[in-house]
């Protein structure tokens, strides 16, 4: 007997991709995230350009993205011409970094994935019977916005922040406007957190995972880092990218697949909350024990409860970085200048939905000559192939209504983001 | 009075345009009085898939062959068909180097393996079907898809200015940065709505939201050939967002 779970379009989702399920006899003999949004060729579009013109550009891979599309792009630049931004750059880049965590996850947890644990089809229809859920995620999303604008001088694909530094660098009172919208921010942020915790998330989605994030040497949580550590205990320098995540091509997705050691690996909140939740503050690490956090776990659909605890970690950090900028006196320095050279760099961030890499060669000129980057949505694609998988063997009996809600929430889980995972 | 129907639609790009739709987080809620949401994938499950709709907005570009027959469907169900974004309007950045066989773009990215992929040159919306209104930006500015909303729900088509970035950054008194700085900028022929984003924090218009109807684009050219850019460069950033765009066309067709 075969049993088909066949979802063309998946929503609540960005971007364009379906899943194909199939099970025959009780065995799994197909599981494909079929990702038909089309191809931008993005890496190859940008060879030949100069070295200023390609964060700009990369930065259109991801709208949601785009702030740490951008850093990112800003620092494998910086790399291949070992450039080294001020220290207040180096804040004002983590801000807008943190204001795009705040603003993706919020977007993602009360409009995208809570509908589902609710039994809504939407946030609209979420709205009508829980108008003040919906209201502080909004609030939430756009505190995380206002950050970008701020600093970034657009929400999205922000035109601000170029090498070496920034266009214009924020007044001292805009910050401190940000830090009260920041304060206020906060104390809803904990409220979500109470009523996150009264949800009740399934444990159907287990399975034995690999997760990765960076790690940097600072004792505390962070973003940033030089390295990437796995669940395993093993971890690469993040130069060693390639060796990391194996890029394949599949020929049911546009977007390839990651392996480590031939094994699937899951970056995102939950890998981070994983492997880094030790160094979270004290404060933080109450809200992760209040969502079932605090110890290891392979049920994936808690990456929406981790992204919870990262509004709170990042709104600190945001208040924190504030804090450093203003006792350190804002400056009105102009970008530091780079001399282009032959050479290549790559660099790393922690994007809302996982490890984010760039990686680029340039020549003399400064022109560009090669391009790879590396989006966390297309390195966790094999992990929720796995998960399916599993599912599909727990559940084979169960209809295929019941399957197809299941397959739906783990998938949204991940909060995967499709033109990313394409470019 | 019954509330327009409407379908919000994404062909391939960043996905920008539904990003800053959902940015409106003080009006959603108020956009839910007066319109009738019935197709938006990227926010909605339980779409419907086959209604009449008083209007479709849709973002990106087409890259391959499926999205002609996607973007045909919709404009059959639909009274109005809107393009959201510069993408949509103009191609975008996936249409930079639509001279570029699709054959070593794959190569170049995926490899061998790649070549079961289907792919076409990136073009705008227009290309394939009949666009009754345009709002470009990359993204869109939040205010212009408000305010084309509100003029929409009362029956009338919107309104956008005619003129260009170089105006909006003369209104706020910014220092000029082609002519005092030298700087390659595209304000004079891109069209205005952003108030001059860029050049508010002393970085240069890179087009993003595409020329500004009757852009002079021989005299930037030589304004920039004056200021020691080359043609190639030149080129390449009128080429970023809005390629296929008919005035950006003619200037490359000249060589």
């Amino acid at each position: 007997m075969q049993k088909s779970v066949v979802i063309d379009h998946l929503c609540r989702i960005e971007g364009n991709g379906g899943i194909n399920v199939a099970i025959e006899d009780g065995r799994v003999v197909k599981v494909e995230i079929d990702i038909f949004e089309g191809a931008r060729f993005l890496e190859a579009l940008v060879v030949g350009r100069l070295y200023y013109e390609v964060p700009p550009i990369l930065s259109r891979i991801c709208a949601i993205c785009s702030a740490v599309h951008t850093v990112t792009s800003l620092m494998a630049v910086e790399d291949a011409f070992e450039t080294e931004p001020s220290a207040q750059t180096q804040l004002l880049r983590e801000l807008l970094v943190q204001g795009g965590n705040i603003e993706s996850h919020a977007l993602h947890l009360f409009c995208l994935a809570l509908p589902d644990f609710l039994g809504y089809s939407s946030p609209f229809a979420l709205a009508e019977d829980y108008p003040q859920e919906v209201k502080i995620g909004l609030g939430l999303k756009k505190l995380g916005n206002t950050i970008q604008e701020t600093v970034g001088g657009r929400a999205v694909h922000p035109v601000n922040a170029v090498l070496g530094g920034f266009g214009t660098v924020p007044t001292k009172k805009r910050l401190l406007e940000l830090k009260q919208e920041l304060t206020k921010g906060l104390e809803e942020a904990l409220a979500a957190v109470e009523s996150v915790a009264r949800l009740r998330i399934p444990d159907f989605s287990q399975s034995p995972t690999l997760y990765a994030a960076l790690a940097s040497s600072s004792e505390e949580y962070s973003l940033f880092g030089d390295k990437v550590i796995f669940s395993s205990g093993e971890s690469r320098k993040v130069s060693s990218y390639r060796e990391i995540c194996n890029e394949t091509v599949v020929p049911h997705s546009h977007a390839k697949h990651s392996h480590f050691k031939g094994l699937p690996f899951m970056v995102g909140a939950l890998a981070r909350v994983m492997l880094n939740g030790h160094k979270l503050d004290s404060e933080t690490k109450k809200a992760r024990e209040k969502l079932g956090l605090g110890s290891f776990t392979e049920n994936i659909l808690l990456n929406n409860s981790a992204q919870a605890i990262e509004i709170i970690y990042s709104i600190k950090r945001c208040i924190q970085i504030i804090d450093q900028l203003l006792k350190r006196g804002i400056k009105n320095e102009k970008p530091v200048e780079i001399r282009p050279k032959a050479g290549q760099g790559t660099a790393a961030l922690e994007a809302p939905r996982g490890i984010l890499y760039h990686s680029y060669s340039f020549d003399n000129a400064g022109r560009i000559t090669k391009a790879d980057v590396i989006t966390p949505t297309a390195q966790n694609l094999a992990n929720m192939e796995k998960d399916f998988r599993a599912l599909a063997h727990n559940f084979a009996g169960e209809s295929k209504d019941g399957l197809r809600v299941k397959i739906e929430m783990v998938a949204r889980a991940y909060d995967p983001c499709i033109s990313c995972s394409v470019h | 009075m019954s509330k327009p129907k409407i379908g919000i639609f994404g062909m391939t790009g960043c996905a920008g345009e539904q990003i800053v739709i959902l940015n409106c987080e003080d009006e959603l809620m108020d956009i839910l009085k007066v319109l009738d949401i019935r197709s938006f994938h990227t926010a909605m499950s339980k779409n419907d898939e086959k209604c009449n709709l008083d209007i479709a907005f849709v973002e990106g570009a087409l890259v391959q062959p499926e999205e002609e027959i996607s973007l045909k469907e919709i404009r059959k169900r639909s009274r109005l068909l809107i393009a959201l974004g510069t993408c949509a309007v103009w191609g975008g950045v996936a249409a930079m180097k639509n001279e570029v066989s699709r054959q070593r773009l794959k190569d170049i990215v995926y490899g061998s393996p790649g070549r079961i992929f289907k792919s076409i040159p990136a073009q705008p919306l227009h290309s394939f079907v009949k666009v009754d209104f345009s709002i470009s930006g990359c993204p869109i500015e939040k205010e212009q898809f408000l305010q084309a909303v509100a003029s929409l729900v009362h029956g009338d088509i919107p309104v956008l200015p005619k003129y260009a970035v170089c105006t909006e950054c003369k209104i706020n008194e910014n220092t000029c940065l082609l002519l005092e700085k030298s700087e390659l900028c595209l304000g004079p022929i891109t069209v205005a709505g952003c108030n001059a984003r860029c050049a508010n924090c002393g970085i240069p218009c890179s087009g993003c939201r595409g020329p500004v109807e009757e852009a002079n684009i021989a005299s930037e050219v030589e304004i920039l050939k004056e200021k020691g850019f080359t043609l190639g460069d030149i080129n390449n950033q009128l080429r970023t967002f809005a390629g296929p765009a008919e005035a950006i066309q003619t200037h490359l067709a000249k060589r």
